[in-house]
């Protein structure tokens, strides 16, 4: 349907789920929400098509949508949390140290401004364990900004989130959960997708340091998106209200059966036979 | 023996047909035997027939055919009109279970619904039994008829009033004030479902006030479910049935009253009836048990007719309303709960003969068939009915009846089962007016899917023929690619000689 469905792998995670091929996921009949937005669940310019289904995370992502006019809006929840029900469990005993950090990225469209250095001056001087900046590809590719992360501790990236079905990383989501089962702590300086990842990962989150901003970028919403949950934002939120509300925004509980979540994406078995050359998404 | 007494109405027939059915038969049997008995009004011949085997039966109807008809069964009739009824303080009891509305004929003065009591009172000894019904004209029936009574165009509404008829109650307080300003005391009063002229269920404000509501809602529902198998409706009575049940104003809505009153002095024991009637053949009575929990009780019985059993009324709410509350609040683990558990328990019960109370699951009659496809019934509640549920894009049957398989938990893709004939439903106008809305919004979106995908051809179209030219320029034998080559040379050879020239 569009090629954001493969962004991160989550078709690909989502197909696995359903005990089909995770390298070839069949068509999904819909638009699934690809990251945490404050929206219908939609990326920014994706091009909707009337009467398909947007695949969002939270029943409150799906009443949000609807009072935008989206009518088919329809929750599954996050495909990191069904990543979470079939992905071997962390190694026990659990080898927890230290934060992941998420610094604020930008996109093809749309760069951060904002002093990187001062941020991670703001980091160092807030975290007590060791650090892992982890960049986007958006930043990871750049060299000279990969340096200046470099320079105060670990580094990493977790892949490509992939673009016209091209490139994509479909290990994306499980390189991201080995890397947060990792850390004790996760953090960035906006609120994001990341962070609620973590926290179900089962770490603690935490959002502070400048926000900084993108090009163009409304920040009215940025705003908002502080008050609407301030229970995750601070350098030390209360694990239990940040865990809840983190649970939420994911979809915790609205995980559907594989079976239930094959219907839905039209994939039942009479719709799957794969047809030579067929086209992904 | 027919004795005419005046304003008869020779070749005359009833349109609708009398009052009558089990419950009528089986309140009219608890009249004492040997009292003298005015059966006014058109009912039933089997009741008629089972009251005169026991007591003194006189009937009164306007029609003569019809009183022919009773004559020929060697019943006591008398044909005219009630106002020509003049006979004063002669019987000990007076049904007029089809109402007050078909007493008086064409000729003469017409009685309104107090005139016509009056004149029924005065028939009765002094602590003789009035069994009435009163039609509500807010009742369910009412409200979702398509027709409104008083545009009725049948040869019986020469005087179609409808709810204009000021005189007649709007309500059991009401009703009850009206029969204590006639001398009458109120002993009993039943609000019926789902039709006036046959209730298949009685149940008294009290019983409906300090019972389980959720339980006899469901009950309610099904009794209306039944009388409005396939029948063109406003709106869908079972969920007015229920709803009004459920809120504390089942008798308000019921589409009747049924009074038990004796003009006074009120007798030692008056004759009073259960809390709640049930049958539409066999006859079962519900109520407190001995311990509190409500029981049903068996009453009468059918040969060749199943019935529910006795025993405790299985307490909880109706499945298919649970279902419903959960889909339209997206409360997708609910409905996942909801359908989990009703496919362990019970999955051969349609959804509207189930009942919930926590976590166990009971059908309501047992005696209803098992159904193979209630999940499709299920989907098909939710699509024909336009009830918001968590996924709005699965418009189809198949599609939906897929994800509520998926969502009950059970394994593998939706078994095929030929789906059977779906229950036959009410014919709603509501539903049609929805399934018209969800047609053109398909339809819409399905021309503006069209509309974006000639676009996304016209964009794919270009890219293709530019890739065809790349394509064409980087392929073909090692021979002709030489060959291209070389002319390409020559030709930038030639053109830099004649540069130079």
């Amino acid at each position: 349907m569009h090629h954001a469905n493969h962004f991160y792998g989550h078709a690909h995670v989502l197909a696995e789920y359903c005990g089909l091929d995770p390298e070839h996921p069949p068509r999904i009949e819909g638009y699934v929400q690809h990251g945490w937005n404050v929206v219908d669940g939609l990326g920014i310019g994706t091009p909707y098509l009337p009467g398909r289904p947007i695949f969002v995370w939270s029943e409150q992502t799906r009443r949000r949508a609807w009072s935008m006019g989206r009518r088919q809006a329809t929750v599954i929840g996050a495909p990191f949390l069904y990543l979470l029900r079939f992905a071997p469990p962390a190694p026990e005993p659990a080898a927890r140290a230290g934060t992941i950090w998420y610094p604020f990225h930008g996109w093809e469209s749309q760069q951060v401004k904002g002093s990187h250095r001062r941020l991670i001056d703001e980091i160092m001087a807030t975290e007590a364990g060791p650090v892992t900046f982890c960049l986007y590809w958006n930043e990871y590719r750049d060299d000279r900004l990969r340096a200046v992360y470099e320079k105060a501790g670990r580094v990493i990236c977790h892949g490509y989130r992939g673009y016209q079905w091209q490139d994509t990383d479909i290990r994306f989501l499980h390189h991201q959960l080995s890397e947060l089962r990792a850390h004790q702590r996760v953090a960035s300086n906006r609120l994001s997708s990341a962070i609620f990842y973590g926290v179900a990962a089962g770490c603690e989150p935490a959002v502070y340091g400048d926000p900084m901003h993108l090009e163009r970028e409304d920040r009215a919403t940025a705003e908002r998106i502080r008050r609407q949950w301030p229970e995750l934002h601070g350098e030390r939120p209360a694990p239990a209200a940040a865990r809840r509300s983190a649970l939420a925004e994911l979809g915790d509980g609205y995980l559907a059966s594989p079976a239930e979540l094959r219907a839905m994406l039209g994939w039942t078995l009479d719709r799957t036979v794969p047809e030579p050359g067929a086209v992904p998404a | 023996m027919i004795r005419l007494i005046g304003g008869e109405m020779p070749g005359w027939h009833e349109d609708r047909p009398p009052a009558g059915g089990a419950l009528y038969g089986y309140l009219t049997d608890q009249l004492p035997a040997g009292a003298s008995v005015l059966v006014a009004g058109p009912h039933d011949h089997a009741l008629i027939e089972t009251l005169a085997a026991r007591t003194a039966v006189t009937c009164l109807v306007r029609s003569q055919p019809e009183a022919e008809r009773l004559d020929a069964r060697g019943l006591d009739v008398l044909c005219g009109t009630l106002t020509k009824l003049t006979e004063a303080g002669r019987w000990d009891a007076v049904v007029a279970l089809d109402g007050l509305g078909r007493l008086c004929s064409v000729e003469g003065p017409q009685y309104d619904w107090a005139e016509s009591l009056r004149s029924l009172r005065n028939a009765l000894l002094p602590g003789g039994v009035l069994l009435l019904t009163v039609e509500n004209e807010l009742g369910v029936h009412r409200l979702v008829d398509p027709a409104a009574a008083t545009a009725a165009r049948t040869d019986d509404a020469w005087r179609p009033l409808g709810e204009f008829d000021d005189s007649k109650p709007g309500n059991p307080a009401r009703l009850a004030g009206r029969l204590a300003a006639e001398d009458l005391a109120l002993g009993w009063l039943g609000a019926a479902w789902p039709e006036p002229g046959s209730p298949t269920l009685i149940a008294t404000p009290e019983a409906l006030r300090d019972g389980p509501a959720d339980a006899l809602a469901a009950v309610a529902a099904s009794a209306v479910a039944t009388a409005y198998r396939n029948r063109s409706v406003l709106s869908d009575p079972r969920r007015l049935a229920a709803a009004a049940v459920r809120g504390g104003i089942g008798p308000e809505l019921a589409a009747a009253w049924l009074v038990i009153a004796h003009r006074a002095p009120l007798p030692a024991t008056p004759l009073r009836a259960a809390p709640v009637l049930l049958g539409d053949g066999p006859v079962l009575e519900i109520g407190p048990g001995p311990d509190g929990e409500w029981v049903r009780r068996v009453r009468r019985e059918v040969p060749g007719r199943d019935h529910a059993p006795a025993g405790p009324l299985p307490p909880g709410r109706l499945l298919e309303e649970l279902l419903l509350g959960a889909c339209l609040r997206h409360d997708l683990p609910a409905i996942r709960g909801l359908l989990t558990g009703w496919m362990a328990a019970l999955p051969d019960a349609s959804p509207d003969n189930v009942v919930v109370a926590g976590e166990t699951f009971a059908e309501l009659d047992p005696s209803v068939p098992a159904r193979a496809d209630v999940l499709s019934g299920l989907a098909t509640t939710l699509l024909t009915g336009g009830y918001a549920h968590p996924w709005p894009a699965a418009t189809d049957l198949r599609t939906l009846t897929a994800i509520l398989h998926g969502a009950a938990g059970l394994p593998g893709d939706v078994p095929a089962i030929p789906p059977g004939d779906d229950p036959p439903a009410p014919d709603s106008r509501r539903e049609h007016e929805e399934q018209l809305r969800s047609l053109r919004r398909l339809l819409a979106d399905a021309d503006a899917r069209a509309e974006q995908y000639e676009l996304e051809i016209a964009k794919r179209d270009t890219e293709l023929t530019k890739a065809r030219v790349q394509i064409a320029t980087f392929s073909g034998s090692f021979g002709y690619r030489m060959a291209k080559l070389g002319y390409g040379v020559a030709r930038k050879a030639r053109q830099r000689l004649r540069k130079r020239t």
